[in-house]
């Protein structure tokens, strides 16, 4: 036993080195493509920082004026309306239609599981242009199916009109949102223990019931991981505004992502850019640690 | 006999080899960025171009890149932050002078301006070129004056070329409000749409408010934002009351003008040759292209000039091979020509030739011209007004008085001009 132990360390030694060799890329990319540009972002927002010309010391002067900023604040309103009702509303819708397919026949599971994929898988640039046709002023279906139903008297100018605006963009953003956590729960749904489930049944339990108690808490993980990645993206909503609305009209669908892009990559300004960066990372984390601890106590 | 001849051939080695080194380390690679300037975004053209350098200039190699008006800012943004900025990039005076010369990332061109370029080049065009000290950071290749067009079919149907002038293409402002309501009344209600989702094709909404009372943008100086002039404010309000004329902020500079190219829309305000050269062939209707109405039908016209700038990159053999690049490019006899050409627009000084004898299109366009007026987006804080000019317009698309539109939008120029 004794004469092993020296041969064991080394072995163990050889091992752990390979380890840390194996980690070693990953972990500079890691360290230069993730933290240092965090650490950057974090530091520059302290600084009046802008291309090419000495970073000037402004302390918190960006965080002061960021929330006395009119189009901040609109921009975190929209951002805030955008996550309240994406984050629900695809939570239940995709738990629903993958509590309906989850079960079927094949091939029909796989054709929905396709059809809810699909726009997940298409290209942003593409979906959005066919939604923007699809909402044209002139010519759009929308205007042509409603006025053709007679639920339309005139054109809607959907995305150039603040009262429809945003909502127009949500609407965008859930049809490409859901197809992922469907998988997922499809997934999900399949992994639950179905011996509890027939026993459940045997003592009587209603599909509500077997649902509610059994098959929920197994799924809670699954629902706990859509809640967070859907309410990240949804705060990082900037494609769609970019190539739809440019934040307009009235900056009724401004966001804050939109808006760091246009401080940072218009106006050039990116301490002020980076302090909103910021911001939105603080309110990201809260509401993910918020979450993960609702989850727990469930 | 053998070492003798290993001794001559390693000496000829020894006397070849530095020769070849200094041949070498003489030969100087830049880089060349062009925005889509006409044909400066087709390969073909532009290699074209630069063979021609080659030849003259062998010692000096020139790779291009392609940039759009979508993307590009970004792209040189990017390059700038990572320190790997192009030699040269052509472009116009807002980016080249304003922008990033404002911000001491380009090399001073003065040298290139000697006075006999000065005395050729037309003076708007100089004026834009340079900063309030006098420092040149463009030389110039091209200018085109921007226009609008409208849909020479449905006037005639509609009744309303009796209100414009087809042989000077201007006419008065109130001849303007009389033909858009002869086409409204005939029923088409989308005569034109005053765009505002972003800042693509503004110049024409600008030069459309500007042309209607003889407002100006900016004072003479370029150094203050003088949009909340009465002149001003009246032509908004007459656009913001007129049947057949919308504030859409659905719709950017591009879209208009697909809507126009369509038949939908009845005018564009964002129109210039290269447009009608591009979608000439789609239409189905005469597009007749025309000036800005201005109250006596003397109009000022917004125009684009385009040329080279070079990026300040601490190397200076590379700056003076971009300087010979830039001469040869604009100032060579045989070269100047075909340069301009590729830009499907006009020359900036009198070439001593007609480049476009044989060419109607170029020909019909060369009238507007003689009317660019003043080239007043050299101002400071030109981003921060072109963001701001698009969300006045769509606060008075949506029913915000004009005058406190207009005055919000003067304050956050001027505010963003003197920091």
């Amino acid at each position: 036993m004794k004469s092993n132990h020296p041969m064991s360390r080394a072995l163990a030694r050889r091992e752990t080195i390979a380890g840390y060799a194996f980690l070693l890329p990953s972990l500079i990319f890691f360290l230069g493509f993730v933290i240092y540009p965090m650490a950057l972002c974090i530091v520059t927002s302290f600084f009046d920082s802008t291309m090419k010309r000495a970073d000037i010391f402004v302390g918190l002067g960006n965080y002061r004026e960021l929330f006395q900023d009119r189009n901040f604040l609109y921009a975190l309103k929209n951002t805030a309306v955008i996550v309240a009702v994406s984050v629900p509303f695809v939570c239940i819708f995709s738990l629903w239609v993958s509590s309906v397919i989850y079960n079927m026949r094949e091939p029909f599971c796989s054709i929905f599981r396709c059809i809810f994929y699909l726009p997940v898988v298409t290209g942003s640039v593409a979906v959005t242009v066919v939604w923007k046709w699809m909402f044209n002023n002139y010519y759009g279906i929308f205007n042509y199916a409603g006025k053709r139903l007679g639920l339309l008297e005139k054109n809607i100018n959907w995305l150039g009109d603040e009262r429809f605006a945003l909502g127009c963009i949500i609407l965008i953003l859930l049809t490409t949102s859901v197809g992922q956590p469907i998988v997922l729960y499809i997934s999900a749904l399949n992994n639950v223990d179905q011996s509890l489930v027939e026993a459940a049944e045997v003592d009587g339990a209603t599909k509500f019931q077997c649902f509610w108690k059994i098959k929920w808490s197994q799924i809670m993980p699954t629902t706990l991981y859509i809640l967070v990645i859907t309410t990240i993206n949804s705060f990082q909503c900037f494609a769609l505004i970019q190539l739809l609305t440019s934040g307009g009209p009235n900056h009724s669908t401004d966001t804050i992502m939109y808006y760091i892009y246009h401080n940072a990559f218009k106006l050039y300004r990116y301490g002020y850019g980076n302090a909103m960066g910021v911001v939105l990372a603080v309110i990201i984390a809260v509401l993910s640690a918020v979450q993960f601890k609702m989850a727990r106590s469930d | 006999m053998k070492r003798r001849k290993l001794l001559a051939l390693t000496l000829a080695g020894c006397l070849v080899f530095p020769a070849a080194v200094s041949a070498e380390a003489e030969a100087v690679d830049i880089t060349l960025w062009t925005y889509p300037v006409g044909n400066w975004v087709d390969a073909a053209t532009v290699e074209g171009l630069i063979a021609g350098f080659h030849e003259a200039h062998p010692d000096i190699h020139v790779t291009v890149e392609y940039l759009d008006y979508t993307n590009g800012d970004d792209q040189v943004n990017t390059a700038i932050e990572g320190g790997q900025a192009p030699d040269i990039i052509f472009e116009g005076p807002e980016r080249l002078v304003t922008n990033w010369g404002a911000k001491g990332l380009m090399a001073d061109l003065s040298d290139l301006w000697t006075d006999e370029a000065k005395e050729a080049i037309y003076d708007s065009v100089e004026a834009a070129c340079q900063n309030s000290d006098g420092v040149f950071y463009e030389y110039p290749l091209c200018m085109t004056a921007h226009t609008m067009a409208v849909n020479r079919d449905l006037f005639e149907a509609a009744d309303a070329l009796q209100y414009l002038d087809e042989e000077t293409r201007t006419w008065t402002t109130e001849n303007f409000v009389k033909a858009v309501q002869a086409v409204y009344d005939s029923g088409h209600e989308t005569v034109g749409a005053v765009y505002c989702s972003g800042q693509g094709g503004d110049q024409g909404t600008r030069a459309l408010v500007n042309n209607l009372y003889g407002g100006a943008f900016t004072n003479a100086e370029h150094t203050e934002y003088t949009l909340n002039s009465e002149e001003n404010i009246r032509a908004l309000e007459l656009l913001a009351g007129m049947d057949g004329i919308s504030f859409d902020a659905s719709i950017a500079g591009g879209d208009e003008i697909n809507l126009f190219c369509n038949g939908t829309l009845a005018m564009a305000f964002c129109w210039n040759v290269g447009q009608d050269a591009a979608n000439a062939e789609n239409t189905e209707f005469d597009i007749l292209p025309m000036a800005f109405p201005s109250e006596n039908g003397d109009p000022a016209l917004c125009g684009g000039i385009w040329g080279f700038g070079v990026f300040d990159n601490g190397d200076e053999t590379k700056i003076a091979a971009a300087k010979t690049f830039i001469d040869f490019m604009a100032n060579d006899e045989a070269q100047a020509p075909e340069s301009v050409k590729a830009s499907t627009y006009w020359p900036v000084k009198d070439l001593g030739t007609n480049i476009y004898e044989d060419n109607d299109l170029m020909t019909e366009y060369s009238v507007f011209v003689p009317r660019m007026g003043d080239y007043y987006q050299v101002v400071p804080g030109w981003a921060e007004a072109r963001t701001a000019w698009w969300n006045m317009l769509q606060q008075i698309g949506s029913g915000t008085d004009v005058k406190t539109a207009v005055e919000e939008f003067t304050a956050t120029a001027n505010a963003a001009a003197v920091q």
